[in-house]
């Protein structure tokens, strides 16, 4: 009976491990034959165009929370801001929309990937910037400037998930994200407060608003995009948009001060998503 | 059901096992809480690595921090909990001579090793966070209802000479009693299926309602029935008063939730309301198990109609135990 009960075990067990190391090799399969999918290159013909604008915001700046992190001493002893960094607005101009581009050319072509890192640093126990776009297969730096250890978790729903422990000093951690994906929440777990997001696209054609709401996105094909601007919180707006050969257009748009991003887990309904 | 009449039972309760058996249920109680901490405090993946923490079993100090300090005593309490079930299998092996408690305290062996595992496998595949995480907890209950069991089973109050009284039919508290064990049973993996965002809130609602429309049921059928028998009485009234208890633990967790949706952190009262609920969600199971039992041992199965009925007489509570 012993032996039965024990051989049960470890055939669910066995079994567990199987299925989850199964769906984990299915990912990085998916992810293989992505990259073996062939567009043409995108070849510039010198005509490209300039996309600029503004991100309003409309109504008053939310009252910036305070973080408490007492939790732990290194963090609390740090100089730097100690607020919440999610909705940054400054004279009516919201900060860290991520904009991007959305069909027309930069679907049909694919881009070359540019070998310089970019870089996401912990310093103040918080991720700087709090949002960060990146191409497909760019490498991904990861510093930690602080007194104390993190763990650094992005949550991707496409790309393959990591949580890497960096202590302090440690060297840097360098990732690379294969498959495009709009956005990425990392997280800190060791400090919960501690959130960025990450805009990986296939192309370069994006751009991350400055503490003034202003943004540029340069060297644009010329054609008929949709132009999407997403934020953490008040979520995602688009534009459709027409560049024509040179032509410098401007795009502003305004976020009401209402909005929010769609479902939390505080919703009604079910959120189980199966592998 | 087994005949024990035919094999030796102990003549007395092991004292000594019936009171490993309460301190591993209070270590799992705080294994619980610990548990609560961490997934409250969004700790879950605090520390990356699994079994061991930072590359190490007992962690620098100065790694013990923030996050760390719930998910590592968490992990600690766990191992704990681990140890001490392995000295309650190992001594019911050997002590016990009913064959049903060995294999029971067996059983509660595995149910630790297998909780660990699927505690581990929550820490290697973060991806699948909630799909390990919602059976973590189901075990994690389940195992806490063994642990129960096991006092309930070596309790001086299980051995004493009992009468035995038939079961009505129509509503047989045996069947309503374990239909209400299986009911809290799936509404507390619904809560933690809520906690770790695999479902919304509606089925951990919908739950709460067939819950207490069976708790009601259960405690007024027992207080009509048994209203002197203070054996079964007893553990129906502190099941009421922990369902009243929860549900405004529940609605307090929520609301303060809700409340706390736009914080940059999990905070207070969140986090106390939330670990207060699972803590007094598992004592709910722990006594609606209690009275489950208690049912099977002093009431028989309602006879068929035409077949000699026999109104009461007294049993010995061991031997009874055979058809739990």
């Amino acid at each position: 009976m012993i032996k039965r009960i024990g051989t049960i075990c470890l055939m669910v067990m066995l079994a567990a491990v199987l299925i989850a190391v199964g769906c984990k090799g299915t990912k990085n399969k998916n992810t293989a034959s992505e990259e073996a999918g062939g567009k043409p290159q995108y070849a510039s013909k010198g005509d490209e165009g300039t996309i600029t604008g503004k991100i309003s915001y409309d109504g008053p700046a939310p009252e910036l929370k305070k973080i408490d992190m007492s939790q732990d001493a290194n963090c609390a002893g740090s100089s730097g801001d100690k607020t919440a960094d999610d909705i940054l607005v400054a004279d009516g101009k919201l900060a860290n929309v991520f904009v991007y581009l959305k069909g027309g050319p930069v679907d049909k072509f694919s881009f070359p990937t540019p070998s310089d890192p970019v870089t996401l640093d912990q310093q103040g126990c918080r991720y700087h910037p709090r949002v960060i776009g990146i191409q497909t297969n760019q490498p991904f730096k990861v510093t930690n400037s602080d007194s104390t250890t993190h763990n650094i978790h992005p949550s991707p729903k496409v790309n393959q998930e990591w949580n890497q422990m960096q202590a302090q000093g440690a060297p840097p951690i360098e990732k690379k994200f294969p498959r495009p994906e709009t956005l990425i929440p990392v997280k800190c777990n060791q400090h919960p407060w501690m959130k960025a997001n990450i805009g990986v696209l296939a192309h370069p054609y994006f751009a991350v608003s400055a503490k003034d709401g202003t943004y540029t996105i340069k060297n644009v094909p010329p054609g008929t995009y949709t132009l999407v601007f997403w934020h953490e919180t008040k979520g995602e707006q688009t534009q459709q948009v027409t560049i024509a050969a040179k032509e410098s257009k401007t795009q502003d748009i305004t976020y009401k001060a209402g909005a929010t991003a769609g479902a939390t887990s505080m919703q009604i309904g079910p959120t189980l998503v199966l592998p | 059901m087994t005949d024990i009449k035919a094999r030796p039972v102990n003549d007395t309760p092991n004292r000594g096992l019936h009171r490993l058996a309460i301190i591993l249920c209070c270590m799992t109680v705080a294994l619980l809480i610990a548990g609560a901490l961490v997934t409250s405090n969004e700790a879950g993946d605090s520390v990356p690595d699994w079994p061991l923490s930072f590359g190490r079993w007992l962690i620098r100090s100065n790694n013990f921090i923030a996050n760390v300090r719930y998910e590592y005593s968490h992990r600690f309490i766990a191992g704990l909990v681990g140890f001490t079930t392995l000295a309650l299998a190992v001594w019911a092996y050997f002590a016990e001579r009913r064959d049903w408690m060995r294999r029971l305290g067996l059983i509660a062996f595995a149910g630790v090793v297998a909780q660990g595992m699927i505690g581990g496998m929550r820490v290697w595949f973060p991806e699948y966070k909630a799909l390990i995480a919602v059976p973590h907890a189901l075990v994690a209950q389940s195992f806490f209802a063994v642990a129960v069991s096991i006092v309930v089973f070596t309790s001086r109050s299980w051995w004493l000479p009992r009468e035995m009284k038939s079961d009505e039919k129509g509503l047989a508290l045996r069947t309503l009693t374990g239909t209400t064990v299986l009911a809290v049973q799936i509404q507390l993996v619904l809560g933690a299926g809520f906690r770790h965002q695999a479902f919304g809130i509606a089925p951990h609602i919908v739950g709460a309602v067939v819950v207490s429309v069976l708790i009601a049921i259960t405690v007024a059928t027992v207080v009509r029935r048994h209203r002197e028998n203070s054996y079964l009485a007893r553990p129906a009234k502190f099941v009421i008063a922990l369902l009243i208890v929860q549900l405004g633990l529940g609605i307090g967790a929520y609301l303060a939730r809700l409340t706390s949706a736009g914080e940059p952190q999990p905070l207070e009262p969140m986090i106390s309301l939330t670990v207060a609920h699972l803590v007094v969600g598992a004592l709910t199971l722990a006594m609606v198990v209690t009275l489950m039992l208690r049912c099977h041992q002093v009431l028989a199965p309602a006879r068929q109609p035409g077949s000699s009925s026999v109104e009461s007489h007294k049993i010995h509570s061991a031997a009874s135990g055979s058809a739990v």
